[in-house]
């Protein structure tokens, strides 16, 4: 099968799965909320520009699309089960290898050229559209619109083909991949010292855009990317696994918990999925730490902020992703044999995410220790269970059982976007005034529970399109 | 046992079921047919309560279906037509899953039970992504069977399985109905509504054409596969 032909049909299939769920016009008016979004949230640059040079906004812009490409990278290439991705089995051509006289290689490889052409559509030229349009308001050049495209483009680019490759490793060997890991971070620091863009080569471009730091960044781009391909190890499911017993004792242990079955499944399905370590280290403890890097920049410009607040509120939001995780490899149609309402699904779904809500609860604990924020880690503390819970509900209540796929209809992540920002914006604010403020975010306990109780019942009445 | 009233389901401006009503009495081994397509799995999960009826209503075993729909699903065993068992459990850990939410006592004795008579006792520890289909399967019907129910509602009963199972299967279900119990199941396959069905529907189009007994359909001297096929493609022309 040519690969123009394998790439065109794996576009269709990405479009046709997720318009077959929330229709086309809903699909198609997800990257024009991203611009509408890019554009009124540049608007607002002016007001912080005393305190927060433009080109140090730069720097986060950047990091937030190199994270963005983490991300889909983690997402998508969750070492050897990348071939499941979000719709476990229903990846068909994923698994062409089988049928057609396509090798593995060529498919991932496919993959990874249509996941980046697919994200580049989605968020990044309309966030460059977005800045373009706002441009001439703020006092720029609207001609800085192409060089913004390229340069969020190479930076997304670049964590997408570095998680690829991580997670390939990953599949490979953990030592191998813990190895480069120590050798990229070495790296990394030592050039550190020079300063933002060597580090950073889009950041370079964008100051002058040249050959030099063009040709680096494609040269980080394109090594990791071409080495993932090659190294590229697809674990099909006709690898038989046995087990022992390990749902009873699971089941009784958690007896006292109430909806037993649902957390001792939740806990198998996260164990033995294999990118069950490789979830926490791609999907969260990374994106975490960009996260931390990206706040220490910025707590040199605004004064009074502080540092560990806004992390806790952060991680409230990063850890809702964790409901992405219980949801992934699950699906009603395992329970519509069964005697069971969709609420006791996600009851049982929000009991396993309470359970799992102590790594975060264990990384915030480490960062106010290393941090020396011991003296606001309770605000810190309220702000990161009540962000969580409320990100958590809002995430339920719009998205039931598949948040996978429904946030990426343009009005449910509308919504999801008019829910958290302000709430999360608000509560950030006021902690710059006085970290105790943070204790107010307690507050978001309230609406969290209305908000859980009405998408019990919602998705009750919700029945997938077509099936 | 089970009683469908002008059942109707669209799916946007598709009509899957289009007003068909029928009963099954208790005792009875009823089988729908169709051609794919015909509306036979969005019935079954009408009479289940996996899909609600665009308009119409269904009683089983004495429960409104939209009213108490979970209700419904306690009382019967259900084998959808696409074996869905989750993942990563194993075949053994998925029917002490189902044991659990259907709060059944003697677990490993029931297990045991269908490990046995649909051999595959070896796959028990097994995760069930890495099951064949054929095992899947198995597994789909000992999850039913599991609660011992009064009333099983099948998709395509023999779907993947090999003939020496197939065989296992049916002797079963007539078993099973000999004994008491009450089978709906939907089939293609004709052989098989011949073989062990008291009574048949026909769906094409949505539309029930006929329902009644299996031997007057296929009639004096005609094979239930010719008067199938007359029907079929008289509702096709008309």
């Amino acid at each position: 099968m040519p690969v123009p032909d394998l790439f065109f049909a794996m576009m269709k299939e990405e479009w046709r799965i997720h318009s077959t769920i929330f229709g086309s016009a809903g699909f198609a008016l997800f990257p024009v909320v991203v611009a509408i979004f890019a554009f009124a949230g540049l608007l607002t640059l002016p007001l912080f520009s005393d305190t927060l040079p433009y080109t140090t906004m730069a720097i986060l812009a950047l990091l937030l699309f190199l994270l963005a490409g983490v991300m889909v990278g983690s997402f998508g290439t969750m070492g050897r089960e990348f071939m499941n991705r979000r719709f476990g089995q229903a990846s068909l051509i994923a698994y062409a290898s089988r049928s057609l006289p396509v090798s593995e290689r060529r498919i991932f490889a496919t993959f990874l050229v249509k996941d980046t052409v697919y994200y580049i559509l989605l968020y990044v030229l309309p966030f460059a559209a977005g800045f373009t349009a706002a441009a001439p308001f703020i006092s720029l050049d609207p001609g800085l619109g192409l060089l913004a495209f390229i340069s969020l483009a190479l930076a997304f680019l670049m964590g997408l083909a570095a998680v690829c490759l991580l997670s390939t490793l990953y599949a490979r060997s953990v030592r191998l991949l813990a190895g480069t890991v120590v050798i990229l971070a070495i790296a990394g620091l030592s050039a550190l010292r020079l300063g933002a863009a060597p580090v950073l080569p889009p950041y370079a471009f964008l100051l002058d855009p040249s050959p030099g730091p063009l040709a680096l960044s494609l040269i980080l781009i394109l090594v990791p990317a071409a080495a993932s391909v090659l190294l590229v190890t697809v674990d099909y499911p006709d690898r038989t696994k046995r087990f022992t017993n390990r749902f009873d004792p699971l089941a009784e242990r958690l007896r006292s918990l109430g909806s037993a079955h649902f957390i001792a499944k939740d806990a198998l399905d996260l164990l033995r999925s294999e990118g069950g370590a490789g979830k926490v280290v791609f999907s969260f403890l990374l994106p975490l730490g960009l996260v931390w890097v990206c706040l220490r920049i910025l707590i040199r410009f605004i004064p009074g902020i502080d540092l560990l607040i806004v992390f806790a509120v952060l991680l409230g939001v990063l850890s809702a992703t964790i409901y992405n995780w219980l949801t992934e490899f699950d699906s009603f149609s395992v329970y519509a044999v069964l005697p069971v309402e969709v609420s006791e699904v996600i009851d049982g779904k929000l009991k396993s995410y309470a359970l799992l809500n102590l790594l975060p609860v264990t990384v915030l604990v480490l960062a106010a220790a290393t941090s020396g924020g011991a003296g606001t880690f309770l605000p810190a503390l309220a702000a990161f269970l009540s962000v969580s819970a409320y990100t958590l509900a809002v995430t339920v209540y719009l998205t039931g059982l598949y948040p996978n796929v429904m946030l990426y209809s343009a009005g449910v992540f509308l919504r999801y976007v008019l829910a958290t920002s302000p709430v999360l914006l608000l509560l950030i604010f006021a902690s710059i005034l006085d970290p105790r403020y943070a204790f107010a975010s307690l507050l978001l306990m309230l609406p969290a529970a209305l908000l859980l109780a009405r998408g019990r019942t919602r998705w009750r009445a919700w029945e997938m399109p077509g099936y | 046992m089970i009683e469908a009233n002008d059942l109707t389901k669209e799916y946007g401006s598709v009509t899957a079921v289009n007003g068909v009503s029928f009963s099954v009495a208790e005792g009875e081994l009823f089988g729908l047919l169709g051609p794919n397509g015909s509306g036979k799995t969005t019935t079954i999960r009408m009479l289940t309560g996996q899909v609600r009826p665009t308009s119409g209503s269904a009683r089983v075993m004495g429960l409104d279906v939209a009213k108490d729909p979970v209700g419904v699903r306690r009382l019967v065993g259900i084998i959808p037509e696409q074996e869905t068992p989750p993942s990563f459990l194993t075949a053994e850990e998925y029917l002490h899953f189902v044991a659990g939410i259907r709060n059944l006592d003697s677990v490993d004795e029931r297990c045991d039970r269908w490990f046995d008579l649909l051999e595959f006792r070896d796959k028990r520890d097994v995760l069930c992504k890495d099951l064949s289909r054929g095992t899947r399967q198995k597994l789909m019907f000992a999850q039913a069977f599991l609660h011992e129910p009064r009333l099983a509602l099948i998709d395509e009963p023999l779907i993947n399985l090999d003939p020496i199972v197939q065989r296992t299967v049916k002797d079963f279900l007539q078993g099973y109905v000999r004994d008491g119990g009450t089978i709906f199941l939907s089939t293609h396959i004709l052989d098989i509504a011949e073989e062990i069905c008291d009574r048949v529907g026909v769906l094409h189009n949505g539309r029930l054409l006929y329902c009644g007994q299996t031997e007057e359909l296929a009639g004096s001297g005609c094979s239930l596969e010719d008067s199938f096929l007359d029907l079929v493609r008289g509702d096709a022309g008309a």
